[in-house]
């Protein structure tokens, strides 16, 4: 039949095919929760865990083989074309998703038994949210677009709430499921007019109907302008830009720390997808994508509000947790700023937009897998204060910590500085100097709080009789800390190589 | 669209808008649960204007006949705890909103109406046997077999959330310290408080 088209899903397939296996294998097992027993094995996570990892990183390695044989060389894959699309693009993402849902799943192979959660439902909602973030990634039309962020959010808003017991965690989950419904209803809403206004649903239709559109009277283009408005919102929701941020610290604080990873890196990194498929696919033309009457000058504001509050804010907190949910925004922020560069600079910002997500993902996943190896059953890090001293007496644990933050704040030479400086390129590039200032003036308060954090785990000393944080022991969470740390090194110290490829995913768009 | 229809429509949107309301408004659950009702009957009422029987006859079937009952039955199983206190927190930020919502509403109408006709020519002809069984069931499997198959997925993983969530424990209120479940903007646990309830 029509291998060419399989060959051209496979990454989609796979994931899907892996965790339908993997439920299954889960029903037979004998592996079952025992509250009682302190033997962090006996649950289904010790072999959940890494059998969603493997499948997860199939996806991955799919990915990057049709990458080498060249999707365009694929026959019969532009057949399911709008709803799918496979272009460089869908496999660059497909890659990024798949690598940040892997590294979740070990790091959740590691705190769920740690922490008494070990549920085996956990690593299929990895899974499935996954794969909805791939189609999102790939959707060529609003339709599949929608069914992808459905997907994606259902299964990540269960995972909210997984730790049932706690009032905070199901209290983040309603309030994450309400504001995203609200978002996603705000997207539907935008679709609909747009369809009605241009009469598709497809991307590429809409935008030649867009650009065949004459502004004036008796045309639809008022009805245009709403749809795109409500569109640019039901996505700052998804990436958690201010003045749409109000549920992220909440959620991120509340959920169990994967789950946390899991939407500040897969979730974030599926929506940019959308709004760079959206913003540059649908609206990329008819005057939507000029600086007087389009969209550039509304997420340029978002990106400024973004970045700023969330820096300011950030520095105040007493919460790790919390300030790296912040710290999350800000980067969106920043990536925001990539966003308005792609209208003037091209593909080479959009290149430099995808290289961040990339550098984000590997940077985030490994601080919230520090702070997860940072603390153990009943004593789970979260303050700053409960940092104090780790550095010291866990110098391996401390060392990766600081790795990371020093990777999320942009120090040389690890992935971070090359991700913000290509940024910032890119918006030097398209003449957007004061965004680029901007940015700049907030990666330096940024450092504040990252820092405090090294400050508090190699110059302090726990106070007498405080609780002390005893990091866990977990094969899980140390490889997953070991494959960001060489990615955020080897990121750091040859970026070229990921950016060309970046790059060249970008221009498959335009 | 000539008067009948324009007078139909006009009935459809007033019963859908006014139950929207009432929804939303109701002190009593089953007042807001009937408001509901009344949506889903008026916005079934508008498919049918538009041709698409089979899509109102599923909206009866199984919002009106199974989502709004399932609520009746779980307002009536919370009994009179389902009925919210007045609750004065917040009403100004509420208003606020609300009337921030209205004004962009109104801004978008406004917006809209200026630009005098918007020509619906854009949109192809319907068929005629658009909206039967037979023709969606065709549409299903041929043109959009794709994301026919993408929902499976979404209803998976809705199925599977659902079960996660049910399977968790029950919080014992006892076991949590009383700032938990409020201020969670600034109580900043630590690693020695139990904050979270393991019973």
């Amino acid at each position: 039949m029509n291998s060419g088209l399989f060959l051209g899903l496979s990454p989609l397939l796979v994931v899907s095919l892996g965790g339908l296996l993997l439920m299954v294998a889960e029903a037979f097992s004998k592996r079952r929760v025992d509250e009682t027993s302190d033997d962090r094995d006996a649950g289904p996570s010790s072999e959940l865990s890494l059998g969603t990892a493997v499948t997860l990183l199939a996806g991955a390695v799919f990915a990057a083989a049709i990458w080498f044989v060249g999707p365009e060389k694929l026959e019969g894959a532009s057949s399911v074309a709008p709803w799918v699309i496979v272009d460089r693009f869908t496999l660059f993402f497909s890659f990024v998703l798949c690598l940040g849902g892997a590294l979740a799943a070990l790091l959740a192979g590691g705190y769920l038994p740690e922490h008494r959660l070990d549920r085996g439902e956990f690593y299929p909602l990895i899974i499935f949210s996954t794969v909805g973030a791939m189609i999102l990634a790939s959707a060529g039309d609003l339709l599949s677009l929608f069914l992808g962020l459905e997907t994606m959010s259902l299964g990540v808003y269960a995972m909210v709430g997984f730790r049932r017991a706690s009032l905070r965690s199901t209290e983040a989950a309603v309030k994450y499921f309400l504001l995203g419904s609200f978002a996603a209803a705000l997207l539907l809403y935008g679709g609909a007019l747009l369809y009605g206004a241009t009469g598709h649903t497809d991307l590429a239709g809409i935008r030649e109907a867009i650009a065949n559109m004459q502004p004036g009277k008796g045309s639809n283009f008022a009805l245009v302008i709403t749809a795109a408005v409500l569109i640019i919102v039901g996505l700052a929701f998804k990436v958690s830009a201010v003045p749409f941020h109000m549920w992220t610290p909440d959620a991120y604080e509340g959920a169990p720390t994967p789950t946390t990873t899991y939407m500040a890196v897969a979730v974030k990194c599926a929506a940019f997808a959308t709004m760079l498929r959206v913003l540059i696919g649908a609206f990329g033309e008819g005057g939507l994508e000029s600086w007087a009457a389009g969209w550039p000058p509304v997420v340029a504001l978002l990106a400024v509000l973004t970045m700023t509050v969330a820096n300011l804010v950030a520095g105040q907190q007493e919460s790790v947790k919390r300030m790296l949910a912040y710290s999350s925004i800000a980067h969106a922020g920043y990536v925001l700023v990539g966003v308005v560069a792609t209208m003037r600079a091209g593909g080479d910002a959009q290149g430099s937009v995808m290289f961040y997500l990339l550098t984000y993902t590997v940077s985030t996943v490994g601080a919230f897998g520090a702070l997860i190896l940072m603390g153990s059953r009943g004593a789970e890090a979260v303050s700053y204060e409960d940092l104090a001293g780790v550095g010291k007496r866990h110098p391996a644990a401390g060392f990766a910590f600081s790795l990371f933050l020093l990777s999320l704040a942009g120090v040389p030479p690890t992935a971070g500085f090359f991700g913000k400086l290509y940024i910032v390129k890119a918006s030097i590039g398209a003449g957007l100097y004061p965004l680029a200032i901007i940015l700049l003036l907030n990666s330096v308060i940024s450092a504040y709080y990252y820092l405090r954090v090294m400050v508090y785990m190699y110059m302090r000393e726990p106070a007498p009789g405080a609780p002390i944080a005893k990091p866990m022991r977990s094969g899980y969470v140390a490889t997953a800390l070991v494959v960001a740390g060489v990615l955020v090194l080897v990121l750091g110290l040859w970026p070229t190589t990921s950016l060309q490829i970046a790059v060249e995913a970008a221009l498959a768009t335009r | 669209m000539n008067k009948v229809e324009l007078a139909y429509f006009g009935l459809c949107s007033l019963i859908a808008l006014l139950g929207a309301v009432v929804t939303v408004g109701a002190k009593n659950p089953i007042r807001g649960a009937m408001g509901l009702l009344s949506t889903i009957i008026g916005i079934a009422g508008l498919y049918l204007m538009l041709a698409a029987e089979f899509l109102a006859a599923i909206q009866l079937l199984v919002y009106a006949g199974a989502v709004v009952i399932l609520f009746l039955f779980v307002i009536m199983l919370l009994g009179p705890s389902a009925q919210s206190k007045r609750d004065a927190r917040g009403a100004v930020a509420r208003y606020v909103g609300a009337a921030a919502l209205l004004v962009s509403g109104l801004g978008a109408m406004a917006l809209v109406m200026r630009t005098k006709s918007v020509t619906p020519t854009a949109l192809p002809a319907v068929p005629p046997q658009f909206g039967t069984i037979e023709s969606i069931g065709h549409e299903l499997f041929s043109t959009a077999l794709v994301p026919f198959e993408l929902s499976g997925a979404l209803l998976l993983v809705a199925v599977i959330g659902a079960v996660a969530v049910a399977r968790g424990k029950q919080v014992d209120p006892t076991l949590l310290p009383a700032a938990d479940a409020k201020s969670s903007q600034t109580s900043a646990p630590t690693a020695g408080q139990t904050k979270e309830a393991r019973s």
